[in-house]
């Protein structure tokens, strides 16, 4: 290679750097923006294990992409590394050029792969600038391998002008890419993002599905404005690659309600750095069309930027985080902006203002008298536990309790226990709700009265276990409790039956032909929120259940539609995502669907015409008891 | 929450009723020689609890004392110790499904026959005659009293030591207690009359001296009525007093009220409401005993419906509902509520086949459930069948429908013909005639249960010998009903268009003329309805039958029915009267009747002669299937009436082989109850 050449290489390369760290600086800047949170520099010594195992864990679920990103960004860093050798430290052996040559080739492979995907791209791809990055990508490798082989062939000079103004190309998308806000913002941002995760715990193998508590005493009553994030949330969302995974998942996205998980992680974006959202090259919110919305840090988010239905129409399933290749975590931001609305507006649509009213005046959702939520076992004979006495399980009901169609579950669930000679009590009319509606709609205030009325009610009490039939109770009292000192081995039912079963404490009746007409719909807080998919199937296995999986089943389960008080906001959409649930259940032939949630078994009971049987997993098991 | 007031529990003293649905005391008719509870008996009460009823009061009348009858009606006998056990069985029975059992005790005074087991004298206040039961009494003397108080301690002993969980004394209906309340039949001047206080005495003694046997914890509650409709009787206001004294006497736990006196034919048809009242006719009456009493307050009477009972229970009217007559039709009642099956609940239409039958001493059934009472033979719940057959049903009517839904309950492919474009047979014509609307109810269950269920259901098909082997049926249930029995007797003219059936009116094929005479020589209802459906319509009606009495034949507490509409709409009453021809003369049909008993013949010339003689069997189809098929069209009886399979179900059958039987009146003219036995307990073994 001409030492003209190299030197021009070198002088690029360091321009690079300087500009990209320029763009950081920049950038950083409007991270900075936010509030403080926990910082060590030691975190950014953790982001090779967690790129290649925690990050890579989630790309790899789609091979081909994960090979190709591997490809593209495996090559572009090998070049960039040993071009930073070969020309930022000016050492210039030509050995080194034909390593390049190697990894550049390799990158153009990804490129060119990228590129072809990007010309018939799934619809939850943006497009916009993410169309360019595979040309200049192209550019850069090509011409990046063209100077490497021009050294080598000592080629025209006018081929190498081509090939450095390729590798320009490529440059610049690199070094502006965090400055500027270009998509290959997302290396940068995304590397920092996971060292400096809001969920440290993440990372060590932890599903870290809990809310975190507000102080409300410190007056924090949630996000109003983008630099009421905290600076780590800021740069989470400049992680985002826009491929739309989570779109893809989001069931209310689906049902057309007003939600694009991805459109609202770049609408934060935009009001971070100040703007309209007008050059958002993705899916749109459903029924907004882009342009109209725009924001600035310490505007308000809502309703400038972000209409409050977007909010409102999140049913906190987690299937955006569980796809997330970037690991954000849209849930937290969503609530986030929710509890400034509710605790500083109480501006709730629809029932979800009464549901709350309910709580704070009844401790129940639906506004009952809370003596009566026992009412369908008075002749069951279940004890109700009192202070001083002592039992091995107590059976947290919930709000199903009072839905006479759960008490059917509730009743099968009893006869079970009972059958297994479990033994157990209830609270009574000492229960109070378990406060995951007040706190998914925002109302951490509500929240956090009852979690601490309840935990010093139940530390008042002698128990072994909690057992509850209902994933938001479980959730709740397992994830969420310790953080307000509530330390209780929670069970759900579906494990509680599981253990019984492996115990041999369950008889059943002579088996029958196990028959493929049953299918089992995940809770997504029994699933994706405790990881628990295997219990329920173990059970219906246990009592000669064949399931026939649905295509969204297990962790990646779709949403019946009611968590997050979705059921109670209520947002029109152009589909229920009940409904939508329940043709998944239909797309598998099953003539009935075994659930493991009150809500879910309102939900998908809750869909007219024909359709399959809603069985409740204890009910199927108390039909099959022997005597 | 559904349902949130029926559904919550209540406590009577130490009792707690897991919620708010009671069947209360009604006269089964089914106790055992000696008036001991039997299997039978535990059964019928047993199944209401598996169907998660609350509390369940057996028993209805059950005498305390010896004197008081108890045989010809075979009520459960409270005077003697050998019921302790039989009571204990029920008990253990009921607790097992998480239901309560309670009982009531009773002695009926006069209100009872005399003739019959020991043929005693009746005992009453002053000895005044009761006119339905025929009660000549003597009027009590106070050895007497005391001697029944002691009985009604002694039975109060017994139940306890069953394991029931309580006991309600009757102080309606004009038992003994209420004998001595009311000024129609209390003329005593000693303590016992006279001042309320002294016609209050007797309860009070008698309620003394269980509660002293009982102990406090035990459950007791008091029947009563609250208002007699009686000029002479007791009045609302009356009972009022008195519900409020019995309430803050610390006696008793509960009150439990019904409206009307019981003591003549017409004040007795109000007691079980039949359809021709409105729903719920006398809460008013329990809600006004309510607004005086210190306990709880329990009301049956029409309560048929759970939202009705919900709505009662939520307006503050009274604290528990009984839901009598309707576990009658549907012991599974308040599982059905509970589980959201309100639509598959066979409704209780309040034909009052059960009380009526009651009257005639003949054990409670249930017009559309023939497995009610029947619990030991009679599946309410059915077990699939292990072999699927292809059972083809003809005829839509009760005995078809039930025939249908039973195979389809057995798992079996049915298919029903039915030749009209709904489904319901003769009682779509029953259900015209006036304030009998709601016998479209039996048939509404039956058409929404056999849709739900899936029988293939081909209305509006007339099915021929070809389309019912077409289908390779494996058994054939014909239930094809009749048609009018007019031909009978030629001279009645309907051939020639001299008279019609009754049938033609109700149908709408022929219009009500201006004078007209029904000839009606069942007296069942049919005839009755068709007189009153002219009527209504502004016909001077004549009703003619050689029984003796009109509406003879339709029962204690329908007949009253008929009579105040009768009466009323100045329909004139004929009994005792054939009809042997009718002719035409200047336009007008002269109708000749003879008198059953002094053989004089008498004209009528009148617009219009309606027949109404029953029905003759449809049993064309079975002529044309009964030799082509295995058992020749025979039903084996004896296998039958004991309730087993029958035998030919043995027969390899398919390939143009299969079994032809027959249900309801195509056989010969049934009630609607029979043709349903007929298809339950011959269809139930398919």
């Amino acid at each position: 290679m001409g030492t003209s050449l190299a030197h021009a290489l070198t002088g690029l390369f360091w321009l690079t750097i300087l500009v990209l760290i320029g763009g950081l600086v920049r950038r950083s800047a409007l991270w900075r923006q936010g509030r403080a949170a926990p910082f060590a520099w030691s975190a950014l010594l953790a982001v090779p294990k967690r790129y290649f195992v925690d990050l890579h864990h989630v790309v790899a679920r789609e091979p081909f992409i994960a090979r190709v990103h591997v490809a593209t960004a495996g090559g572009a860093v090998a070049v960039l590394g040993l071009v930073a050798l070969n020309y930022g430290l000016m050492l210039y052996q030509t050995w080194l050029d034909y390593v390049i040559l190697f990894f550049s080739l390799v990158m153009l492979a990804g490129s060119v792969a990228v590129w072809h995907r990007r010309r018939n791209a799934p619809a939850r791809l943006s497009k916009g600038a993410w169309n360019r990055l595979p040309l200049n990508l192209i550019a850069f490798s090509v011409g990046m391998a063209v100077l490497m082989v021009t050294h080598a062939a000592a080629s025209a000079y006018i081929i190498a002008v081509l090939a450095l103004l390729g590798v320009l190309a490529g440059a610049i998308e690199f070094a502006r890419g965090i400055g500027a806000g270009g998509p290959m913002k997302h290396a940068v941002a995304g590397l920092l993002h996971l060292a400096f995760h809001p969920r440290q715990d993440r990372f060590a193998g932890k599903l870290s599905t809990d809310l975190k508590p507000l102080d409300l005493d410190k007056g924090d009553f949630g996000v109003a404005k983008p630099s009421d994030f905290a600076w780590n949330r800021l740069l989470s969302f400049d992680a985002c690659v826009q491929c739309g995974k989570c779109e893809a998942a989001c069931p209310a996205f689906a049902a057309g309600q007003s939600l694009n998980p991805k459109k609202l992680i770049q609408d934060m974006v935009v009001g971070m750095v100040g703007g309209s959202d007008a050059s958002f090259a993705g899916s749109p919110y459903p029924g907004k069309p882009v342009g109209q919305h725009s924001g600035a840090p310490d505007q308000p988010i809502v309703s400038g930027l972000v209409d409050p239905d977007t909010l409102w129409s999140c049913t906190t399933c987690r299937a955006c985080v569980q796809e997330c290749p970037m690991l954000i975590e849209h849930v937290d931001t969503i609530v986030n902006l929710r509890r400034n609305i509710t605790l500083t507006t109480g501006n709730v649509p629809n029932k979800g203002a009464e549901a709350l009213e309910n709580l704070r005046t009844t401790d129940t959702v639906g506004g009952y008298p809370v003596d009566v939520r026992y009412n369908w076992s008075i002749d069951m004979d279940v004890p109700v536990l009192k202070a001083g006495e002592q039992t091995d399980w107590l059976l947290i009901a919930g709000e199903g309790a009072f839905d006479m169609r759960y008490q059917r579950a509730l009743r099968a669930l009893v006869k079970v226990l009972k059958h297994a000679g479990v033994k157990f009590a209830v609270l009574g009319a000492a229960e109070r709700d378990c406060g995951d509606l007040a706190r998914r709609l925002g109302d951490e205030a509500t929240f956090q009265r009852l979690a601490k009325e309840n935990i010093g009610l139940l530390k008042g009490m002698k128990f072994k276990h909690i057992v509850t039939p209902d994933p938001h109770v479980f959730h709740c009292l397992k994830n969420e409790y310790p953080a307000f000192g509530g330390q209780f081995d929670v069970h759900h039912h579906s494990q509680v039956i599981q253990d019984l079963m492996k115990g041999n404490r369950v008889r059943l009746k002579a088996p029958v032909a196990a028959t493929p007409d049953f299918t089992y719909h995940d809770p997504c807080y029994l699933g994706r929120y405790n990881g628990e998919t295997d219990a329920p199937r173990n059970v219906l296995k246990g009592i000669g259940i064949k399931v026939v999986e649905m295509e969204r089943s297990g962790m990646k389960a779709r949403c019946c539609g009611w968590g997050g008080g979705s059921a109670f906001t209520d947002i029109p959409g152009e589909a229920r995502i009940s409904d939508m649930r329940m043709q998944d259940v239909k797309a598998t032939g099953a003539s009935k669907v075994a659930v493991a949630c009150p809500n879910c078994t309102a939900m998908l009971e809750g869909v007219v015409g024909d359709r399959p049987d809603v069985v409740e997993l204890a009910e199927l098991v108390a039909e099959r008891l022997a005597d | 929450m559904r349902y949130p007031n029926l559904f919550a529990p209540i406590t009577l003293n130490k009792l707690t009723i897991r919620n708010r649905v009671v069947s209360t005391a009604h006269a089964e008719v089914y106790a055992e020689p000696g008036g001991l509870p039997g299997d039978r008996y535990i059964r019928y009460y047993e199944e209401k609890a598996k169907g998660g009823l609350g509390l369940a009061i057996c028993g209805g009348s059950s005498p305390v004392s010896i004197d008081s009858p108890q045989s010809w009606w075979k009520s459960v006998n409270l005077s003697t110790d050998d019921i302790i056990d039989p009571l204990n069985r029920l008990a253990e029975a009921m607790h097992r499904h998480g239901a309560k059992i309670m009982i009531q005790a009773t002695h009926m005074g006069r209100r009872s026959s005399y003739y019959g087991e020991h043929w005693p004298h009746l005992v009453s206040p002053s000895g005044i005659r009761e006119p339905v039961h025929r009660g000549n009494a003597k009027t009590i003397e106070t050895e007497e009293i005391r001697r029944i108080i002691a009985d009604f301690a002694q039975a109060a002993r017994r139940v306890k030591a069953s394991g029931l969980d309580g006991i309600e004394i009757s102080a309606a209906h004009q038992h003994l207690i209420d004998q001595f309340w009311s000024p129609r039949t209390n003329f005593r001047t000693d303590e016992w009359g006279g001042s309320l206080e002294n016609r209050m005495r007797f309860g009070v003694e008698v309620l003394k001296a269980v509660r002293e046997e009982v102990g406090a914890d035990f459950c007791v509650g008091l029947r009563m009525c609250g208002d007699e409709f009686h000029e002479d009787g007791l009045s609302h206001e009356m009972l009022k007093e008195i519900a409020q004294a019995m309430s803050e006497s610390g006696l008793i736990d509960y009150l439990s009220v019904v409206g009307s006196g019981a003591d003549t034919h017409n004040t007795l048809a109000n007691c079980m409401p039949p359809m021709a009242l409105p729903p719920e006719p006398f809460v008013h009456l329990a809600a006004g005993i309510k607004s005086v009493s210190k306990v709880p307050v329990m009301h049956a009477q029409s309560i048929r419906d759970p939202n009705q009972a919900e709505r009662i229970l939520a307006s503050g009217m009274v604290d528990m509902v009984g839901m009598t007559r309707a576990h009658i039709a549907d012991p599974y009642l308040v599982t059905k509520i509970r589980d959201g099956r309100e639509d598959q609940i066979k409704q209780c239409v309040g034909a009052n086949y059960c009380i009526d039958r009651q009257y005639h001493g003949q054990d409670v059934l249930c017009v559309q459930n023939a497995a009610t009472s029947r619990e030991a033979t009679m599946p309410h719940v059915f077990e699939k069948a292990p072999l699927k057959r292809k059972v083809v049903v003809v005829g839509g009517g009760p005995a078809g429908l039930e025939a249908a839904r039973v195979a389809r309950e057995r798992g079996h492919d049915v298919v029903l013909f039915e030749k009209n474009d709904q489904v319901g047979g003769q009682v779509n014509l029953a259900a015209k005639a006036p304030q009998r609307e709601q016998m479209a109810g039996i048939i509404r269950w039956f058409d929404m249960e056999t849709k739900r269920l899936g029988v293939d259901r081909r209305l509006g098909v007339a099915a021929t010998k070809e389309m019912i082997l077409a289908e390779q049926p494996d058994i054939v249930v014909l239930a094809t009903g009749g048609r009018p029995f007019s031909e009978q007797v030629a001279g009645w003219g309907v051939a020639e268009g001299l008279a019609v059936t009754g049938w033609d009116i109700l149908s709408g094929k022929v219009a009500p003329a201006e004078n007209v005479l029904v000839y009606d020589s069942m007296s069942a209802h049919a005839g009755f309805g068709v007189a009153d459906f002219m009527a209504n319509r502004g016909s001077k009606v004549e009703i003619v039958t050689p029984d003796v009495k009109v509406g003879d034949d339709t029962g204690g507490t329908t007949f009253p029915i008929f009579y105040r509409r009768m009466y009323a709409n100045g329909i004139i009453p004929t009994p005792n009267y054939w009809l042997d021809r009718v002719y035409e003369e200047d336009g007008k049909k002269i109708a000749v009747l003879r008198n059953e008993y002094t053989e004089a013949l008498e004209e009528r010339a009148v617009d219009q002669v309606v027949i109404e003689n029953g029905i003759t069997p449809n049993d064309g189809l079975y002529w044309e299937l009964k030799d082509q098929s295995v058992n020749k069209g025979q039903t084996d009886v004896h296998t039958l009436f004991a309730s087993k399979p029958q035998p030919s179900l043995t027969e390899s059958l398919g390939n143009g082989r299969f079994l032809l039987f027959r249900v309801g009146d195509c056989i010969s003219m049934h009630n609607i109850h029979g043709a349903i036995y007929d298809a339950l307990r011959l269809v139930k073994d398919f």
